[in-house]
This record gives structure tokens, sequence and C-alpha cells, in this order.
């Protein structure tokens, strides 16, 4: 095999790092058996002692490893970029940082609690935290009431940011969402025996609840529809039935359900507590 | 002892609430008589009562003893006294007579209904460090203490035959790399994945972990994007350079050795470096990313020393349904001891806490600023792939490419579908900023920046590159 040729460079034109980068990229493409490393430049003659490096694949790779560290540690600011241009104002303030940690709370733990966060906070005057528009635009793409709820929360840096990242818009956006519904609760499934209760106080629903699970009344089965009632109860008696849930007896069947309930409640009330008009 | 992590101490809990509850209790200067040994950890907190509350956990066989009234099971003093152990700020200690005889009632290896079930968390027997070694990250760290101890000549001639090992695998390194260059990154052979695998695991076997991961790692760019070339030659470049680092590490200068020596796979036991003088300051965690490697989940936190201005590297591994440490909030400060790895390494070990986490703030600087320092950390240790940079500056685009901006330059985002599979961070900082400048912890890697933490005045937001949930048992 006859030894390859070096790439042709006129000797007397100095070039840049990037540029003998590019020679070096195109040599290892086809590599040194059929083409040889270009010469150094000047900047790396120094550092690349070819004396001891007889083979053009050696050589190579003194080039390429001292021309990487250079061109890594000389990171250097790229060009100016026009700034983009901002979103429309909006008056309202954003949700505080302990309603956005609930929110987090909520869609990983509680779902059901999720409407009435968002209606809350649009009625009670918040707008949404910025850094929770994106993560809600993507949760609720596919739902359009949901979403279009989330635009109105957000305000003008919704549809801004759609506008960046189309990937946030809804999947449905010719789809008509009612008016209606884009302010009121979805209804959940509770049975006649428990409607009473949702206009109960909060000992009344705990003693009904409570005693419910300790003696084994309500078992697994009838955890959805309790999810439910404590999801949609008076607010006013969430923090009583949260300590009438604590209470009881740890032993009996029903203390895990009673347990998850009392956290139900309890973050339900926290949730409203923070979205309270301000 | 076998330390658990937080999320096994939540997984504990009755509830979430339970936790959240115990929290403010889990400070040091809430309890006396704080000790652990290798089968149980106590204290007595100071409650709402005159008399303080005894507290035992037994987290061998897990199991708990308080005398509080709480009906709660287990109460929140035993989770504050666990929350306390798991940050280490537990000392060893002797059991007294009243934990020894609790202990000495609890059968050695059956469980009663009231301290366990089969879904109560079981500690990780050495499940980080198995990851450590798993990646070759510099970790050697069993705890099976051996029968007998090696006599200085055994140990020395381990070392030696560790070192001729590791010196022949980095010849064969750069033989493989001869190979390449010479053959070219056109070759089909560079797009077999065997090409690489092989390498890996010659170099696994010599004992240079960090270089077979870099291997593996490399391999992944092959084809990833229309400029693969150009990534793949400075990463054939970078290994080249610490292959005949590592052959010269006798002639290098002490730190550079140490730094070299580490990078390509020399295991520091875990012990050594925590004997280590300790870099203590207000640390700062600035910020965090997650990044899966193989089939490991590997978590950053970067810290920088509000004293000294010295970034550091805390890591965390999880393997399949591990755990990754949640022990450090982004956007908070620690007055901690660091204890680091040898040479001017940023990686770091976390040693005494010795105050509760406040909120903080980093100082920030310009996007010229911040190339300056990224630039000399890279020049002192050319291999590194990751840096760690605060900049106050604005979100451009030009076509589907994204920068951060302000009057001294740009910096080229990293495209977050490309390296991450997801973009959450670049939304969540579009939105938080809309458009306006903001101070940023980066992670600096030779594709792009990654944004990490936005620091606002009222809050920091983590949007760092988060774990695959369905991966890791917490993140």
């Amino acid at each position: 095999m006859t030894a390859p040729e070096p790439m042709p460079r006129p000797p007397d034109i100095a070039i840049s790092v990037e540029d003998h980068w590019r020679d070096l990229v195109t040599a290892a493409l086809l590599g040194t058996d059929r083409r040889g490393p270009p010469a150094p430049i000047p900047v790396l003659a120094d550092l690349i002692d070819d004396t001891a490096r007889s083979a053009p694949s050696e050589r190579m790779l003194a080039h390429v490893a001292a021309c990487t560290a250079i061109r890594r540690a000389g990171v250097m600011p790229g060009p100016m970029i026009d700034p983009l241009a901002p979103p429309d104002d909006d008056d309202r303030p954003p949700c505080v940082p302990a309603a956005v940690d609930r929110w987090h709370h909520i869609t990983t733990s509680w779902p059901v609690l999720d409407d009435e966060w968002m209606l809350t906070l649009v009625g009670n005057g918040w707008r949404l935290a910025p850094e929770l528009v994106p993560t809600a635009l993507g949760r609720h793409r596919r739902d359009p009431v949901r979403h279009a709820r989330v635009r109105i929360a957000a305000g003008p840096l919704a549809d801004w940011l759609i506008g960046h990242l189309p990937d946030l818009a809804s999947t449905q956006p010719k789809a008509i969402v009612d008016p209606e519904a884009l302010a009121e609760l979805p209804e959940l499934p509770i049975p006649p025996d428990l409607t009473a209760l949702l206009s109960a106080s909060g000992a009344e629903v705990g003693t009904v609840v409570g005693s419910g699970l300790e003696q084994g009344d309500f078992g697994q089965p009838h955890r959805g529809v309790l999810v439910n009632l404590v999801a949609r109860m008076v607010p006013s008696g969430l923090a009583d039935l949260a300590t009438v849930l604590d209470a009881v007896d740890p032993y009996s069947a029903g203390a895990g359900t009673a347990s998850v309930l009392g956290d139900l409640a309890i973050t339900r009330h926290r949730m409203l507590d923070e979205l309270s008009a301000g | 002892m076998g330390t658990w992590s937080v999320e096994q101490v939540e997984a504990l809990a009755p509830r979430a609430a339970a936790i959240t509850a115990a929290q403010p209790l889990a400070a040091s200067a809430r309890w006396s008589g704080l000790g652990a040994d290798d089968r149980a950890v106590w204290g007595a907190c100071q409650g709402s009562g005159a008399e303080p509350y005894d507290v035992v956990v037994d987290h061998v066989t897990v199991g708990w003893r308080c005398t509080c009234p709480s009906r709660q099971r287990p109460c929140k003093h035993v989770l504050a006294l666990l929350l306390l152990w798991v940050r280490g700020q537990v000392p060893a200690g002797v059991a007294t007579g009243a934990v020894e005889a609790w202990i000495a009632k609890r059968p050695a290896a059956s469980f009663s209904s009231s301290s366990r079930s089969e879904s109560e968390p079981q500690p990780e027997q050495n499940g980080g460090e198995q990851a450590e070694t798993a990646l070759g990250a510099g970790v050697d760290d069993d705890p099976t203490p051996a029968p007998e101890p090696p006599s200085d000549d055994e140990r020395d001639q381990a070392r030696d035959e560790r070192v001729e090992r590791m010196y022949a695998g980095l010849v064969e390194l750069d033989r493989w790399l001869d190979d390449r260059i010479r053959t070219g990154l056109a070759d089909p052979s560079v797009a077999r994945y065997a090409t690489w695998d092989d390498l890996a695991a010659r170099l696994v076997d010599a004992q240079a972990g960090s270089l077979a991961n870099r291997i593996r790692r490399l391999a992944g760019l092959v084809g990833a994007s229309p400029d693969w070339h150009d990534d793949v030659l400075a990463e054939l470049g970078i290994l080249h350079l610490l292959s005949q680092a590592g052959r010269r590490l006798g002639s290098l200068p002490g730190p550079l050795a140490d730094a070299v020596a580490t990078s390509v796979g020399w295991q520091v036991r875990r012990a050594d470096v925590l004997a280590g003088v300790p870099d203590t300051d207000d640390w700062v965690v600035c910020g965090r990313s997650d990044t899966r490697e193989d089939r490991i989940e590997v978590r950053r936190h970067w810290l920088r020393g509000q004293r000294s201005g010295r970034w550091a590297l805390l890591l965390s591994f999880a393997a399949y349904q591990q755990s990754l440490d949640t022990s450090l909030t982004v956007g908070t400060s620690v007055r901690a001891d660091l204890h680091r790895y040898p040479g001017p390494a940023l990686r770091a070990l976390m040693g005494d806490r010795h105050a509760e986490p406040i909120d903080a703030v980093p100082p920030t600087q310009s996007v010229a600023e911040a190339c300056d320092e990224i630039g000399h950390m890279v020049a002192a240790e050319p291999w590194l792939e990751r840096v760690p940079a605060i900049v106050c500056a604005r979100l451009g685009r030009r076509g589907d490419h994204w920068f951060l901006a302000d009057a001294t330059g740009s910096l080229p985002i990293l495209v977050p579908d490309q390296r991450q599979g997801g973009d959450d961070g670049l939304a969540m900082l579009l939105a938080r900023s809309a458009g306006q400048p903001v101070d940023l912890t980066i992670e600096w890697t030779p594709h792009g920046v990654t944004p990490l933490a936005i620091h606002a005045d009222d809050r920091t937001v983590d949007i760092g590159p988060r774990a695959d949930r369905s991966f890791v048992a917490s993140a």
C-alpha cells in the first residue's frame, strides 16, 4: 500500500480552527488509508509532536484530540439574536406558589379536583401561574372544554405559547365549546342515599362515612362514590370531615380508605383556601 | 449500615400528610440522645408534652416504638427520626439499655403485623453503590466486610495488577481508535453496535469503566443527527486524549493525574472520599438534571458555594425501580461539608449538614461571562461532558433553533427532542420568561446548553430533564 497523499493546501493561507476541523472531518470520513491528515495549523502544531507519530492515523488522532480540546475550551458567544415579541399584558395576579404545588399534587393524586381548581382560579380573579401553562395545555389538548378553560385561565400567554409551540394546541381546534360547559363543574356519580350529605356539615358527613368505614358498611367498592362525595360536598365541612376521618379506628378494615378520604378532604380544603379571592 | 432513602421513609408514611407533619420535627435541634447502629436508630423528641417522646426504629426488620399518644402508625416522630437518619444527621452510637431491651424482644427475622407488611419498603442493600460501580463512575464500596483484611503486600500487588490491566486496556483502546481513523467513519463497521460494545466490554474487564460508558454513549451518536460524523470524531479525539494521558499518569502533575485517573475509571472508595478534608460552605442547589445511561438513571445536582463560588457535582444513580436522591431541593442553600473526589474534581459527596436548607438564589452573569467560566473549566479538563453555569438571558429563536441571548451574544439550546425525549423545559422557560430576561442555571454540553432552573424573585422553578417515572421508583 502506498503512503497516502496529504490533503493539499496553500501554505501561506492561515485558516481558522473551524476550517481545520472541517478538513479533519473530511479526512476522517474517508480514513487515513485513503486520505492523509491535513497539515496542522500553527496553533495546533505547537501542541502536537509529529516526530513521535510516524503513522498518518496517529498524527490524525493527535490533531483531532487537540482541535477538539481547543474548540470546546474556546466556547464563544454566538451571534446576537432578536428578542421575542412578548405576549399581551394580563392584569390578573398569578396564583400563589402554594397553589402551584397543590395543582401538581392534585393532577398526580386527586385528578377529580382538577376542574374545580381551574374554575375556582378563574372565578376568583387569579391567573394561571406561567410555569403551569405548558403542562396544563398539554394535559388537556384532547379535551376541547378543558383546553379552552386553560386558555382562559392563562390569558394571552396561552395563545402566545401555542404560537411558538404548536404541539400545545388543541387536537380539535374546530370543536365548538359550549360556554355553559366551560363554567360548570362536571357532575360526578353519587348514589341517592348519599346525595343528602352533599349539603350536610362536616361532622355529619364524618359520622356517616367514618362509622360506615369502621363497621364495614363501606368497603373498597364504595371508595369511588365516597371520593365523589368528598369532592363535591360543601367546602365549609371539609376540615371537620378530615378530623373525624383521622380518628377512625386504625385497626378497622376501613382505616385505609378513611386515611385516603381524609387526605382528599384536606387537599380540597387547602386548595380552596389558596385560591380564595385575594 | 445500610441507610434508607428518603423515598423509603415516605413510603412508610400512612399518608402524604404524615411526612408533611414530620418535616418540621426532622431538625437536630428538636432531638436529644440521637444515635444509630446497624440495627436501630433512636432519640428523644421534644413534642408538645412536658416530657420528650422516646423513639426507636428497627431499620432492619422495620418496626418502631414511640411514647407519644398518637394513633397514627408510624407517628410523625418516627418518620422525623428516619428523615434525620437518611440525611446523615444521626451519629453512630451505642444503643442504650432501653433500646437494646426493645430490640431483644423483636424476633430477628419475623415481622409483626404492626411493623411491616408486604407493601412496606425494604432497605436496598447497597443499591446506589452497585449502580455506581455498574457505571464505572468511580466508586468501589462493597459494604460486606472481608473475613481477613489483606496485608499491605497483598494490597500493593492487587493495585499493581489493576494498574497493569488498565494500562493494557488503554493500549487496546488506542489501537482500536487507530483502526477507526484508518478505515474511516464511513466504514460499515462503525454502524455496527458490536464494534463499540465489544470494546466497551473489554474496557470494563480492564477496569476502565468510565471509558466503557463513554464508548457506549458514543455508539448512540452514530447516525443520530446529520452532523454525527462531527460528534463522533470529536469524541474519538477526547478518548485518544484520555488514553494518552492515562498511559502517562506518572509524568502528569498530581491533581491532573488524579483527574485523568478518575475519568478513565480508576475507582475511589467512598469512604476514602469522605475521609478527605471537607469543603464547608453554604451550597446553593442551583440545578438538577436526569439522564438515562444504558440501564441506569443518573441524577446530577449542581451546587455552588456561596462563599467560594466553586461548583460541585453530586451524583445519584437508580437502576430499574430504584430511587434517585430527592433530599436536595433546587433553589435552596444548605450549609454542609462536601468531600471532593481526587484532583480538581467537580464531583463530590455530601458529608455533614450543619443547618436546615433555606431559599437562595445564585449570582448571575452575562452570556459572555458564562462562556468564559465554562471555557476555563473545560480547558482544565477537556474531557468534561457537562459543565454548569448561571446566566441572565432571554430566549431567542432562529427558524427551529432556540437560543439564550443577551447583549453579549447567544448560546444554542440543546434540541430537547433529540437528546432528552421531550421539550418540557423549553416550554416552561418560554412560559415563565414570556420573552423577558430571566436568571437561569444551565448545563453546557458540546452540543448546546440545557436550561435547568429559573431563578425568579418569588421562587426557583426546576425545569431540568426529569427521569422517566415508569423507570425509577421515585423521582
